[in-house]
């Protein structure tokens, strides 16, 4: 309990978190709480300057300072922590995946998430409330045993159930029901679940400005000053800051990124969008994920607030307008009808979207980007916040030491040229079938 | 109650019963559940979502954030409805929502006791040990609003699509002037209105219009409407929609069930959707009594519904006057107005503010200029007002009420103005935000444009209606009409007054103490109060959507309508910023709460996506065939009088077929026609190996590669004429190829002259396979066939007829078998089909197909996967052969040349009997962790007794290598060996013969 | 984003379409063709199919930003006025 007091963590400028000190600071009025992460000052020069303040960006500050002890970081921020994809998604975390370059890595990441609360002093509300991907077919289970058993052999949790185990495990989805495509069975990851996400954006960014990493919104980077052969540091719109190594975590920009450095990169910027319905009381108490032939695709949860969350496949076109297709909206409520029924009567009250980096094999680039003390962490498809804290460690590691850990050494650009590609689903080089 | 038959504009005498919280009720025609409630002295309506508090009514409309009932019963219920928008019907069943056990009894409510500690965002800071999955349980239990059904039984949406020159949203002043002005031009309109009825304001202001009474210049506007054939849709609500196609919902009696979904393209969209009522944060301002001014006026006027007996008015406009004698004048006693503004601020419509002051008095109303209420007293309900000074000394009085009627002005509706272009403008003289930078076919108007005061909103209607119209004759390029001959007949000449300008002055929130910001309520239904606003701040949360995030301000159920802008503005203030730099959070579609089964259209139940099905499927239906989806296609899996299961089935009838021989329905698979003078050419760099080489009758098993390098698929190439090919591909692949010839010949290879059609549904096929195959087409083809049937070599074709329609015998096999295919349209597939029978040939199934197939090491999608080389699949003598061909650079890759690359292998059990399954991974002794491989396919082999697979294994292992097949997830470990891909008739003799 | 203009069909619902992929400003090797993209936020170069009407391919100018189309081109021998 001693822990929860929060002595260890933080220094004066930051108040710990706990039931106590929600105590503490209703009987001492107004003012017991500190800020979390802003009121800090641009300085001219940095060791590592982070573009970025999404979910990877922050981690990776968080990292830098905390395990590197670097102390001068910094995270230049367009806009606001959190504005953009770690805002947006539906919060489904899960290592769920078929290669072991990704089981891997997803692993190290939710088992970071199954400790986050307790390494960044904040309540991120892990909830392991299981993942469900259904299976309509034989092949589907084809598929789905494929993955499980490459999971089982990495020593990663998951199992395969029939319809009266899925029944027994998820009584509101009805399994037995008739439907255009029978459910079968699935893969369930019980680990898996949902974690809430702005939490994970401002945990992190108070635990980071906590060791120290100037985090600075509304500070564009617009450019970048090269000597010889490397970055001598950002220009941004308050100024040039000299930075020794620089990381690029901007999500849903980053062709940008590769317009500024002259590197044409293997990334498609699509617009994915989420939606939730009106908040109601318990109704389903997992994640359920459903790819039906015909571009059916939907995933859904319930947020702890109570309303249903759900998204499913990409809009299909470059867009960073982060307004949706009206018709990929329903597309995405039949599917969610289709496969609860009784959720029929409930009502959708809000939809927005995200733009997401899509490269040409579905899975993310962490490496150096045509200069040795330039990084990119990007590309993260759909997938990016279920990686986020193993993302900043790895991301971290590399930037610091300077080489890639084992985890991400597969994350490497040259792969798309080498031909070692991570494709999990076998679309090919076409994000839209990603 | 009883025996009191009220009057009012949208009901009638009559009765109807229903049922609140178990006790039952009656209400008028035309009542909603808010009005009938009211008028029965109902007080509570339900409990916010964290405090629990007990709450009326504050709105007389959707943006009510208070007054949600379930309807129905358990469990087909309807959550979350707002009271003012259901109409009684006989038997309703309502329930109020989030107490227990019961809305005036509620467990739960202790927590407002908690008051300062459950401020926003507090669970962030705790719930952390021993982890939050222990506290969720009861979190979840205690979140969430409306009850979860059970079921659903709501009846499929009907869907309309409309076609229109002008949609006007909304029938208010605005939108009656917009829709009549663009029929006028010659326009065919469409008028939306989210009521039962027309008119807004107009239906209780007392306003005059074009000289007549406004209820009269409605009823007349809609007669003119009607004459010139306006199509006028009544609760009916702008919902969405994007790139220029609108959708609309209509939900009469506000209950989804008779809903329809309307699309519209209209060539101007004329926004009228007014402006919604804003509160004012005071102190305990959530009290069941207190309410939105203009909601009061509204339940007097439709539903002749008193809200209260002694009313207090706080508003900052003058708008409360006239409100305060038109609600005096149904009855209620109006104790005080308060109005936040000095005598020099107010004008009272002109008259002197003094002489309209003391004839209030006269009639007993306290007028107050330059206060404000700064807090509701009661314990459950309002009993009381404390009214204090702004500025400078004074006693702080308290009156006693039984309702609080308040306004903070208006906000309008701007959400659609916003989406797809448009900006976002603060007009500090509205204290609101406007929706500016319209794209010419959307043009907003009315209240929703800013304007209040009746002549403007009715001009500024008008101009948009003909703006409007002018638009869409434009851009339809035809004439419009010359507007204003109408006119003549005099209507402008008689008077037009309503309210006039309400001259207000921004007022958000009553002063108060710090300690007693916790009860001033922003957002009532999310119990987000000053005191959150602060607190975010305090803590860096300084941008208005980290505000909204954090504090959950504007997320309910009325879509921030009466709290976002409210909220904005205490933030602004908080900061010391002016309310355009604070600016507020981005409003989307859907514009208002919509049921997921109106959204879900046509497409539920089965209906939920088509089902292809082949010219025989109606015979395999009437015989028995267990069918499966097989990507959007029915297909038979086996037939029952093969066995109780696919696995039983699939045995017999694939022993069958190698026995003597079997037929099966092949009608799905893929069939694209090249043709043209390049054709041969085309295909040549389409394919792996060349087209140009195959004769006039024959075909060729071909495959393709993707861009990448991988495979894409395989299949026959029939050479029909040197100019002309048929290539067969994957079932469901079709037109997926289609675009991929499609594309590389109208790109990269661009510009040669070559057609491509799908003819995938233009012919039928029948697979003939076994034994006896070639006697039974014998006996069904007649002897016009037999010159063909006896000399076709494997991958022969011939073309002609069978009763008179086109028939095309190919004789390939899939089975390993001496096989056949007959190509025929899909009007003689069924006969065909069942002469085979006759002639002695039993159909088979995909389950069977499966079994023959793995038998004889033929390739799937399981194999062909888009991860699999030419390499990896044993291609090598076709690449040898050169072709540069789509993909063959990229083939270079050294990744593709490892050691690690898989190869297609034959797996069989080393112990002859053990199963195992497609799926299972394979791991050698020494690298039991990391896979080298996995079973692509796995099947029964009844040629062999015993299981066979095909796996693609790690190109360093050879054939002596002991590989184990690892399936944990569904069974256990069995130890393999591996063999020749081709595990039954290696030489292909039983195909030959 | 407003609907696409098919040169050969109309004005035609964007549901029709079906977007492949974005263009480089100038075409390379086999690899750069396949695997590099071009991320330009205001003027995107794309080939898009008329999936569901003449399946005619497109190249289309879009500002991905806005959703402004700016022009819409039959691709192929159907440009130069043969059937599509």
């Amino acid at each position: 309990m001693f822990v929860w007091l929060g002595v260890a963590l933080y220094n004066n400028n930051t108040r710990a978190y706990s039931a106590c000190a929600l105590l503490r600071a209703r009987l001492s009025g107004s003012g017991y709480w500190r800020p979390l992460w802003s009121g800090r000052k641009l300085k001219d020069a940095y060791d590592v300057v982070v573009v970025g303040a999404g979910g990877h960006g922050l981690a990776t500050a968080f990292h830098l300072a905390r395990d590197h002890g670097l102390k001068r970081v910094a995270v230049l921020e367009k806009r606001l922590v959190g504005y953009g994809n770690v805002g947006r998604n539906t919060t489904i975390v899960r290592s769920n995946y078929l290669l072991p370059e990704n089981h891997y890595f997803y692993e190290d990441s939710l088992r970071r998430y199954e400790t986050l609360s307790k390494d960044l002093n904040y309540n991120v509300m892990y909830s392991p409330r299981g993942v469900v991907d259904l299976a309509l077919s034989d092949d589907d289970f084809a598929g789905l045993a494929r993955r499980g058993n490459a999971m089982l052999l990495a020593g990663i949790d998951v199992e395969l159930m029939d319809v009266a185990a899925l029944e027994h495990y998820c009584p509101e989805l009805e399994p037995r029901r008739r439907r255009r495509f029978p459910i079968l069975g699935a893969l369930v990851q019980r680990r898996g679940g949902t974690v809430r996400h702005d939490a994970v954006a401002w945990g992190y960014a108070r635990a980071a400005t906590a060791h120290g990493v100037d985090i600075i919104e509304d500070c564009e980077v617009t450019g970048v000053r090269t000597n010889g052969g490397g970055a001598t540091g950002v220009e941004t719109n308050r100024g040039y800051v000299q930075a020794e190594r620089i990381v690029f975590a901007t999500a849903g920009h980053t062709g940008m990124i590769g317009t500024m450095l002259g590197v044409p990169l293997p990334i498609e910027t699509h617009l994915l969008q989420a939606m939730v319905s009106e908040p109601v009381k318990p109704l389903l108490h997992t994640v359920l994920v459903y790819v039906s032939p015909g571009h059916g695709e939907v995933y859904i949860s319930q947020s702890d607030r109570g309303g249903l969350v759900m998204g499913g496949h990409l809009d299909g076109f470059p867009s960073y307008t982060r307004e949706g297709r009206w018709d990929r909206l329903e597309d995405v409520v039949q599917g969610a009808v289709e496969l609860l029924p009784r959720i029929g009567a409930i009502k959708i009250l809000r939809q927005w979207a995200g733009t997401n980096d899509m490269t040409m094999d579905g899975s993310p680039i962490i490496d150096r980007l045509r200069y040795d003390n330039v990084f990119l962490n990007a590309g993260w498809c759909y997938g990016g916040f279920k990686t986020i804290p193993a993302s900043g460690a790895a991301c971290a590691t590399l930037v610091a030491t300077g080489s890639a850990p084992d985890l991400i050494k597969a994350f490497r650009l040259s792969r798309f040229a080498t031909g070692h590609l991570l494709d999990e689903r076998g679309a090919g080089p076409f994000p839209v079938r990603q | 109650m009883s025996g009191n038959v009220r009057s009012g504009t949208r009901i009638g005498p009559g009765s109807i019963r229903f049922s609140y919280d178990g006790r039952e009720y009656s209400g008028q025609p035309g009542d909603t559940a808010a009005s009938a409630l009211l008028a029965q002295g109902v007080r509570f309506f339900g409990r916010s979502v964290k405090y629990r508090r007990l709450r009326g009514v504050l709105a007389a409309g959707p943006e009510e954030p208070n007054a949600l009932l379930t309807v129905g019963e358990h469990p087909a219920v309807i959550p979350n409805m707002p009271a003012p928008q259901l109409a009684v019907r006989e038997g309703l069943k309502l329930r109020s929502q989030n107490r227990w056990p019961t809305l005036e009894r509620d467990v739960a409510s202790l927590l407002q006791a908690g008051g300062g500690f459950f401020g926003a965002g507090f669970y962030y800071k705790t719930f952390m040990w021993p982890s939050w999955r222990a506290y969720e349980p009861i979190i979840r239990r205690l979140a969430g609003l409306g009850e979860a059904p059970g079921a659903c039984d709501l009846p499929p949406i009907a869907v309309e699509h409309l076609s229109c020159d002008v949609l006007v949203a909304g029938a208010g002043a605005a939108g009656l002037a917009a829709a009549r002005a663009s029929a006028r031009a010659g326009a065919r309109v469409v008028l939306c209105e989210r009521e039962p009825a027309c008119g807004g304001e107009l239906e209780f202001e007392g306003a005059r219009i074009e000289g007549r009474d406004a209820p009269r210049w409605v009823a007349a506007t809609l007669a003119e409407l009607a004459a010139r054939g306006v199509r006028l849709l009544t609760e009916t609500a702008l919902v969405g929609g994007s790139g220029g196609q609108l959708v609309l919902h209509s939900e009469p009696g506000g209950l989804p069930g008779a809903s329809v979904l309307y699309r519209v393209r209209p060539r101007c969209f004329v926004i009228a959707m007014g402006a919604v009522e804003r509160p004012i944060a005071l102190v305990d301002n959530d009290r069941p009594g207190v309410m939105l001014l203009g909601a009061a006026e509204r339940f007097l006027a439709r539903y002749g519904v008193s809200v209260g007996r002694d009313l207090v008015l706080f508003a900052n406009h003058d708008r409360v006057y006239a409100a305060a004698t038109r609600l005096a004048a149904g009855g209620m006693r109006v104790r005080a107005i308060v109005d936040t503004r000095t005598d020099a601020q107010s004008d009272i419509n002109g008259a002197g503010a003094a002489s309209l002051r003391a004839e209030l008095a006269r009639r007993g109303t306290l007028c107050l200029a330059g206060h404000a209420v700064i807090a509701a007293e009661g314990r459950r309900e309002v009993r009381a007002v404390r009214v204090a000074p702004l500025a400078g000394a004074g006693p702080v009085r308290k009156i006693a009420c039984d309702a609080l009627l308040y306004s903070g002005g208006w906000s309008p509706s701007v959400s659609a103005g916003l989406q797809e272009g448009g900006a976002r403008e603060y007009s500090s003289g509205l204290g609101a935000f406007l929706a500016q930078a319209q794209p010419q076919w959307r043009i907003l108007c009315g209240a929703a444009n800013g304007h209040l005061e009746l002549g403007d909103v009715l001009a500024d209607g008008r101009a948009a209606g003909e703006r409007a119209a002018r638009h869409a004759g434009q851009s339809a390029g035809t004439a419009v009409e010359a507007q204003g001959r109408d006119e003549a007949r005099g209507e402008a000449r008689g008077e037009t007054h309503g309210d006039g300008a309400p001259r207000l002055v921004a007022f958000w929130r009553s002063p108060a103490p710090r300690k007693a910001e916790k009860r001033q309520f922003v957002d009532l239904q999310n119990d987000v109060t000053v005191a959150d606003l602060r607190a975010a701040l305090a803590e860096g949360f300084v941008d208005i959507e980290h505000v909204k995030r954090y504090t959950t301000l504007g997320i309910g159920t009325e879509q921030g309508a009466t709290s976002s802008v409210l909220g904005a503005a205490i933030l602004a203030d908080l900061k010391g910023e002016a309310l355009d730099q604070v600016g507020t959070f981005r409003s989307r579609a859907p514009y208002r709460p919509v049921a997921l089964n109106s959204l879900a259209g046509l497409r539920i139940g089965p209906a939920y996506r088509i089902a292809r099905r082949t010219p025989l499927d109606g015979w395999h239906t009437a015989n028995g065939a267990v069918l499966e989806s097989s990507g959007l296609w029915m297909r038979p899996r086996f037939y029952r009088s093969n066995g109780d299961d696919a696995f039983a089935a699939g045995v017999a009838e694939a022993g069958r077929v190698r026995a003597s021989g079997g037929i099966a329905d092949g009608s799905t698979l893929g069939k694209i026609e090249i043709a043209g003078p390049d054709a041969a050419g085309f295909l040549d760099s389409m394919y792996l190996t060349k087209a140009g080489t195959i004769k006039v009758g024959r075909g060729k098993y071909m495959v393709n590669l993707r861009e990448d390098g991988m495979v894409l698929d395989d299949g026959l190439v029939l050479r029909l004429a040197p100019d002309r090919f048929v290539a067969t591909v994957s079932s469901g692949h079709a037109l997926h190829m289609l675009s991929h010839f499609e594309h590389y010949r109208d790109t990269e290879w661009g510009g040669r002259a070559v057609t491509l059609t799908d003819v995938t549904e233009a012919w039928g096929v029948i697979a003939v396979a076994g034994p006896r195959s070639r006697s039974a087409l014998a006996s069904v083809l007649g002897p016009d066939w037999r010159g063909s049937l006896e000399s076709l070599g494997h991958m022969d074709f011939a073309d002609g007829k069978f009763a008179g329609r086109d028939l095309r015998l190919l004789r390939a096999s899939f089975s390993g078998e001496l096989a056949y295919e007959l190509h025929c349209r899909p009007g003689i597939a069924v006969p065909l089909w069942q002469a085979l029978i006759a002639a002695g040939l039993a159909p088979y199934g995909l389950e069977a197909l499966d079994i023959l197939r793995v038998e004889k090491g033929y390739l799937v999608s399981s194999e062909i996967n888009g991860e699999t080389t030419p390499y990896d699949l044993n291609m090598d003598g076709l690449l040898k052969l050169g072709n540069p061909c789509l993909g063959r650079e990229l083939l270079d890759r050294p990744a593709f040349h490892e050691p690690s690359r898989p190869r297609l292998v034959g797996v069989r059990a080393r112990d002859g009997r053990a199963k195992f399954l497609a799926g299972a991974q394979l791991t050698t002794e020494d690298e039991s962790r990391h896979a080298a491989g996995y079973v692509t396919s796995a099947v029964y082999s009844p040629a062999l007794g015993e299981w066979v697979g095909l796996a693609l294994l790690a190109r360093r292992l050879d054939e002596h290598a002991q590989i184990t097949a690892r399936d944990p997830l569904r069974g256990g470990d069995t130890p393999l060996r591996i063999v020749s891909p081709v595990h039954f008739d290696p030489a292909g003799e039983r195909m030959k013969s | 984003m407003t609907r696409l203009i098919c040169p050969f069909c109309g004005p035609r619902e964007l549901r029709e379409f079906e977007f492949h992929k974005t263009l480089p400003a100038a075409p390379g090797s086999a690899f750069s063709r396949t695997y590099e993209r071009v991320d330009r936020h205001e003027h995107s170069v794309e080939h898009w199919q008329h999936v569901e009407g003449c399946r005619g391919w497109l190249l289309v100018h879009r500002n991905p930003t806005t959703g402004e189309v700016l022009e819409t081109r039959l691709l192929g021998g159907a440009a130069a006025g043969g059937a599509p």
